[in-house]
Order: structure tokens, then sequence, then C-alpha cells
């Protein structure tokens, strides 16, 4: 009788807070968080994480740098949600702070010869570290083939103008739109377009020996 | 179109958002110009490249990592809050001691100021009008005496009282005129 009872409570009660916060867009979870719902955070938190430090790693090129940077991202997106315009879409305005971020820590990079070094080095040890997410039912010369060209594109991307990148990498990697890129960027359209033209260009040039 | 147009809508013409007949016109240049055909296909290809980099995941603790963050902003805000409050308290206070020493300040100075100068009220001064009778200037009877050497005592009379009579007409000429 007992489990009768309990059968029907369950579902009289219908989806749980976190599913409900899950079937939410992202303007409605915002609001949701507005209202006192700290549940919500933790939603824009699994929605945006993996994308943002994609977005990250792609522009900056050091990992554990870019989770320190989205973990800024949403710290910031915390304390500073209150004064989003909710007019606007939420991913832009979370792309723009992280974006903003990435091109900072470029800029500060370029000025201190020991973060650059200390980068260097890291990377350098990476490439020492054996293979531990790879496909290990692949052949030997498979897993090297295809780590091989990951670090050619990795590389290429870097290789593009930081401007360039960014752009290149919004559309690409994130598949936004222009209006978005402009947007995050703080570029008119027509500059958006030119350069992902030349992004794209430069990115083929350089990766081309490799594909072909 | 030529080659320089095509280059130029490529990036829409890769993004799918190009206009029906822009459209068609690129796929027939593709179709027509072997340069541009490659150039499209190695950009096509380079993307495909791209797009399928294996995608990275946040480490085990990031979560971990940002929760104790976020509560650590948390608590930063609170403290903030408390502290903010605090100060307007403090102004507060600060502004109500000023304004009530101020206030006993001036009280017990008007106690023990040095008497000042006392103010009376204006007085206006008036003065009376003389008691005098209308003489006009022109009396023939102190002519007559003047020229005719009779006793003085009118024509004295009458420089003694010269100022005030010459001032009376005067003002009698004035009504006048007004």
């Amino acid at each position: 009788m007992a489990d009768i009872v309990r059968k029907h409570v369950v579902s009289v009660e219908g989806p749980t807070i976190r599913e409900r916060l899950q079937a939410m867009d992202d303007s409605a979870v915002v609001t949701a968080f507005l209202g006192g719902e700290e549940r919500a955070f933790s939603e824009l938190v699994t929605r945006y994480q993996t994308r943002l430090l994609n977005f990250v790693y792609r522009t900056i090129g050091d990992r554990e740098k870019a989770e320190d940077l989205v973990q800024e991202v949403f710290i910031r997106v915390y304390r500073h949600l209150h004064r989003f315009d909710r007019s606007k879409k939420f991913s832009t305005w979370v792309y723009t702070i992280a974006s903003n971020l990435a091109k900072n820590e470029l800029r500060n990079r370029s000025r201190n010869p020991l973060v650059l070094f200390q980068t260097v080095q890291k990377n350098f040890q990476d490439e020492d570290r054996p293979l531990q997410f790879e496909d290990t039912t692949a052949r030997p010369d498979d897993m090297y083939r295809k780590r091989h060209l990951r670090e050619i594109v990795e590389e290429s991307v870097a290789k593009l103008p930081e401007h360039h990148r960014n752009v290149f990498i919004l559309r690409e990697l994130e598949g936004k739109s222009y209006e978005e890129i402009a947007e995050i960027t703080e570029c008119n359209l027509g500059t958006v377009k030119s350069r992902l033209n030349r992004a794209r260009n430069s990115f083929a040039e350089i990766i081309a020996p490799y594909v072909d | 179109m030529d080659c320089r147009e095509f280059c130029e809508q490529h990036v829409a013409y890769v993004d799918d958002t190009l206009a029906g007949i822009e459209l068609v016109r690129m796929q027939r240049h593709i179709a027509e110009c072997e340069s541009c055909a490659k150039h499209d296909a190695k950009i096509r290809r380079a993307l495909l490249v791209f797009r399928n980099l294996p995608s990275i995941e946040p480490s085990a603790d990031f979560s971990r990592r940002l929760e104790a963050r976020i509560r650590e902003c948390q608590s930063d805000h609170i403290l903030a809050t408390a502290q903010r409050n605090l100060r307007y308290g403090a102004v507060a206070a600060t502004m109500a001691s000023v304004i009530m020493l101020g206030y006993i300040g001036t009280t017990l100075y008007q106690r023990t100021a040095a008497p000042q100068d006392l103010m009376m009220p204006p007085v206006v001064a008036s003065i009376p009008e003389p008691d005098l009778a209308p003489i006009t200037t022109s009396t023939p009877a102190i002519v007559t005496s003047v020229s005719a050497g009779l006793s003085i005592w009118p024509a004295a009379l009458f420089a003694e009282q010269a100022p005030v009579r010459f001032a009376h007409s005067k003002l009698e000429l004035t009504s006048y005129t007004r």
C-alpha cells in the first residue's frame, strides 16, 4: 500500500527542477538564476564549459591556462549576471567575456617572455607524455598519424594572426553567425567576412601539404 | 563572373548564405574555371580537417574548483555587503553627531554671548507746523509804512520772520503748482 502511495506521489511531482532547467532556453535559465534559483547557474556551466574550453584552448593553445580562463569566465558571469542585458543573447555575452580574456592572455604572454618560455616548456613536456586519449584498438601508425595531424592543425591555427584566428574559431568551431562574431569581436560585419576569408585562405595554405 | 568576384563571394558560398542566383553563378564559374575549383576544394578540405578536431573536455576537478571559487565569491560578496552597510551606518552616525554638536554649540553660544547693540524701532521725526498767520508778501500796509517813515516795528517783525515766511511761501507755491 505504501509503495502504491509513493509511486503515485512521484508521478504527481513531475519533472525535477534540474530537468525543468535543462528543458529551458538560456534566457529562461538566466531569469531563474536571477530569481534566486542557484541551480540555474550549474545548468549554465554544464551548457557552456566544454564549448568555452575548446574555444579558449584553440585561441591560446594552452590547456591548463584555458581551464583557468574558463573558470574566470564563469566567475565573472556569476558576479555580473544581474547587469547582463537580457534583450541580447546570453551565449554572445559569454563568448565576448571569454574572447576578451583570451586576448588579454595573449597580450600578457607577448609582453612576458617568462610566460612564453613556460608555455613552450609545458608543450614540450606534453609531447613526451604517452598517448592517453587515443583509440587503443587502432594501429600504432594510425595513432601516430592522427596525433601528428592534430598537432599540425593546432599549429596551423596558432600561426594565424590573433584577430583572424579568433574569427576563424568562432565561425568554424563554434558555428557562430557573422552577426554574433561581429558583436563578440566588436567589429563590423564587413571586417568579420574579410578576416574570415583571409583566415580560411591562410589556414588552407598552411595545412594543404599535409592533407593533400 | 570572374575569378576576383568568385574569391570575394567565396566565404558566403562556403557558408551557404548566398542568394539563389548568386549560388548558380558561383557553381557555373567553378565548372568553367579549374583554378577556382581547386581553390574551393582546398578550402573545403582544410575546413573539414579543422572541424573534425577532437573536442577537449574539462578536467575532472574543474567543477569542484569552480564551486570552491563560487563559494569564495559568495562569501566575499556577503563580506563586502556587510562592510558597505557598516560604512553607510558610520557615515550616518557621524552626520547625526555633527548636526547634534552644531545644534548644542549654537544654543550654548546664544546663551553666553555678549549683549549686542539694542535694536530700537525707527523714530519718525516730524516738524510741527509753525503757527503763523498767512501773510501775503504784497501787503499794502507794510509797503506804505516803510516808504512813509512810520514806526519801524512791522518792518522789523517782517525781517525777523522773513526766513520762515519765505519758506512758508515757497511751500505754498509748491503746493499750488502740484
